[in-house]
């Protein structure tokens, strides 16, 4: 029994010893001439071999690292080797979307650095992603609002949304979300806009995209409208000096042929103050 | 073929006394739950890093089984004289190897079903989710595990216990890395260098023809032909081995 008492009584002592040691030592400073650097990183075709068959895992240790690795930084710091790390993650594990996402989130949060240099990696790095998962349409849309939202750079969130569009499965509020910034920019005409609205307005799979898709369609088919109608108005103007009462008055100074209709085949108005052509979608949908 | 029944049973039997092979399961298991810790850590697909590690844990604690069974499969039978006694009986030397081997491919089968049942568990419970491909991919550990179980037969007899398990270690590494054998023989120069590296390589097992881990991870579409000409492979592979380590037990002087 003392013999019971007494190993257990060194045994005790001994774990205690450990936990103050371990204690201790995790309180003392010690010079880290390696910081957080990365000294070296192996080559995926090197790591793929020893993984022995399961690269994936590897790519799954390397990202669950990355992910605290990079916590370590601030914004404002220049993150090392990112890129690099990101493409040894998505060359062993090519499908692994979260590996494209996240690296470009984590790229797009340094502030330091050459903004236009981030702006180019990130932009390797969704592509790669696109290249590899070809049926993905959740990477080209984040792609896209990461370029329109982080970058402000809407002609290349543009080129990712058009691709989104184009991947199966998509739905089609990314085909709207198409049509409102190529809108936005400007970047094709009225006529584009028309078609490309008319288009999706035939693919909606639901009456709210249904719904959606006209008010698009409605808005595209007005401006064209617009641009056409309003001209006539100014020069109606000129001559009699006063704005029409109706189109009537227009057709009677033929300068048009019927009363112009909108894209749900009602007739638009004119505004009484500016002179301007109304249309009613909005009282419509009221 | 009940000869040989009976010592496929009783191997199975003697391993399951042996408490390494519960320190092996129980190191399995364990990884295979605590998955779902790592994948706690995961910004993102959660069940991906479950399977990633489950499948490889699958894969590493079957061969870890196959490569320390392959340690006591015969040589204790030797060692203890036992074999004699068996020997001595109706029954053949072809037919005391196969049943070895039969009694380490059911040990590793009852480890592999035990660990697929739990990974299945855990994907459950963390996703929600009940992958049948978990199944398959346990089927192809399976197949991968026969023909490295055949290798162990093999070195069981050729060799001594330690050098029998380093060698069916090295089978299990070389395995894996014989495809890119393959791909030397395309960048060699010289038809007589690139035919023995052809060679060889066809003598070595090539591990990866039964990895489908990705495709199951992935949940991506596997070609029915892959598997079926992998099951194929396998057979073949395991034939060949153990008609070698029956042409040397049948030989060999056990005194």
């Amino acid at each position: 029994m003392k013999r019971t008492f007494g190993t257990f009584a060194v045994i005790t002592i001994l774990l205690g010893a450990v936990v103050l040691s371990e204690v201790r030592l995790g309180g003392i400073t010690r010079e880290d001439p390696l910081g957080r650097e990365l000294l070296y990183l192996p080559s995926p075709e090197m790591l793929r071999i020893m993984s022995l068959g399961n690269p994936g895992l590897v790519a799954d240790v390397l990202y669950l690292w990355s992910i605290q690795y990079y916590s370590f930084y601030r914004p404002h710091e220049r993150f090392l080797y990112l890129e690099t790390v990101y493409n040894l993650i998505t060359d062993l594990d090519p499908l692994y979307v979260d590996a494209y996402r996240i690296g470009a989130l984590i790229m797009q949060i340094q502030t330091g650095g050459d903004q236009n240099e981030i702006d180019a990696a990130v932009r390797r790095l969704f592509d790669k992603g696109l290249h590899n998962l070809p049926d993905d349409w959740q990477l080209a849309e984040a792609a896209a609002w990461d370029f329109y939202i982080r970058f402000k750079d809407r002609e290349t969130a543009l080129h990712y949304a058009e691709i989104a569009t184009q991947r199966p499965g998509a739905p089609p509020r990314i085909k709207r979300m198409v049509g409102v910034w190529r809108d936005k920019e400007s970047a094709w005409t009225l006529d584009d806009s028309i078609e490309y609205w008319r288009r999706a307005l035939e693919d909606a799979e639901n009456e709210w995209d249904s719904v959606l898709c006209m008010n698009q369609f409605y808005d595209a088919v007005t401006a064209r409208d617009r641009k056409k109608l309003e001209p006539l108005l100014e020069a109606f103007i000129t001559h009699y000096g006063i704005c029409p009462a109706s189109w009537e008055d227009l057709i009677q100074a033929g300068a048009l042929r019927q009363v112009p209709l909108d894209a749900f085949g009602d007739p638009y108005g004119i505004g009484l103050e500016d002179c301007g052509l109304v249309a009613y979608k909005k009282f419509k949908n009221q | 073929m009940r000869a040989v029944w009976a010592i496929a049973a009783n191997t199975f039997r003697e391993a399951v006394r042996d408490r390494v092979l519960y320190l092996f399961i129980g190191f399995a298991v364990v990884m295979v739950v605590s998955s779902k810790l790592f994948g706690m850590l995961t910004v993102g697909n959660e069940t991906k890093i479950i399977k990633d590690i489950g499948l490889a844990a699958m894969q590493f604690f079957s061969m870890l089984i196959a490569v320390m069974m392959s340690m006591i499969l015969i040589s204790r039978e030797v060692d203890s004289r036992t074999v004699f006694n068996i020997l001595a009986k109706p029954v053949r030397r072809w037919q005391f190897i196969l049943g070895k081997y039969l009694g380490l491919v059911l040990i590793v089968a009852a480890n592999l079903v035990l660990i697929t049942f739990v990974l299945m568990l855990t994907v459950l419970v963390a996703a929600g989710e009940l992958d049948l491909m978990l199944l398959f991919a346990g089927a192809m550990t399976m197949l991968e595990m026969l023909v490295l179980a055949a290798f162990a037969t093999l070195f069981a007899v050729l060799t001594r216990p330690i050098l029998g398990s380093l060698m069916t270690l090295a089978v299990f590494v070389v395995g894996h890395m014989s495809a890119d054998l393959w791909l030397l023989t395309r960048q060699l120069p010289g038809a007589l260098t690139r035919a023995v590296i052809a060679v060889v390589y066809y003598l070595l097992p090539n591990l990866e023809r039964f990895n489908f881990r990705t495709e199951v991870v992935h949940d991506l579409a596997i070609p029915g032909a892959a598997a079926g000409w992998a099951g194929l492979y396998a057979i073949a592979f395991v034939v060949v081995v153990l008609f070698l380590a029956n042409l040397r037990f049948r030989g060999k002087d056990l005194k």
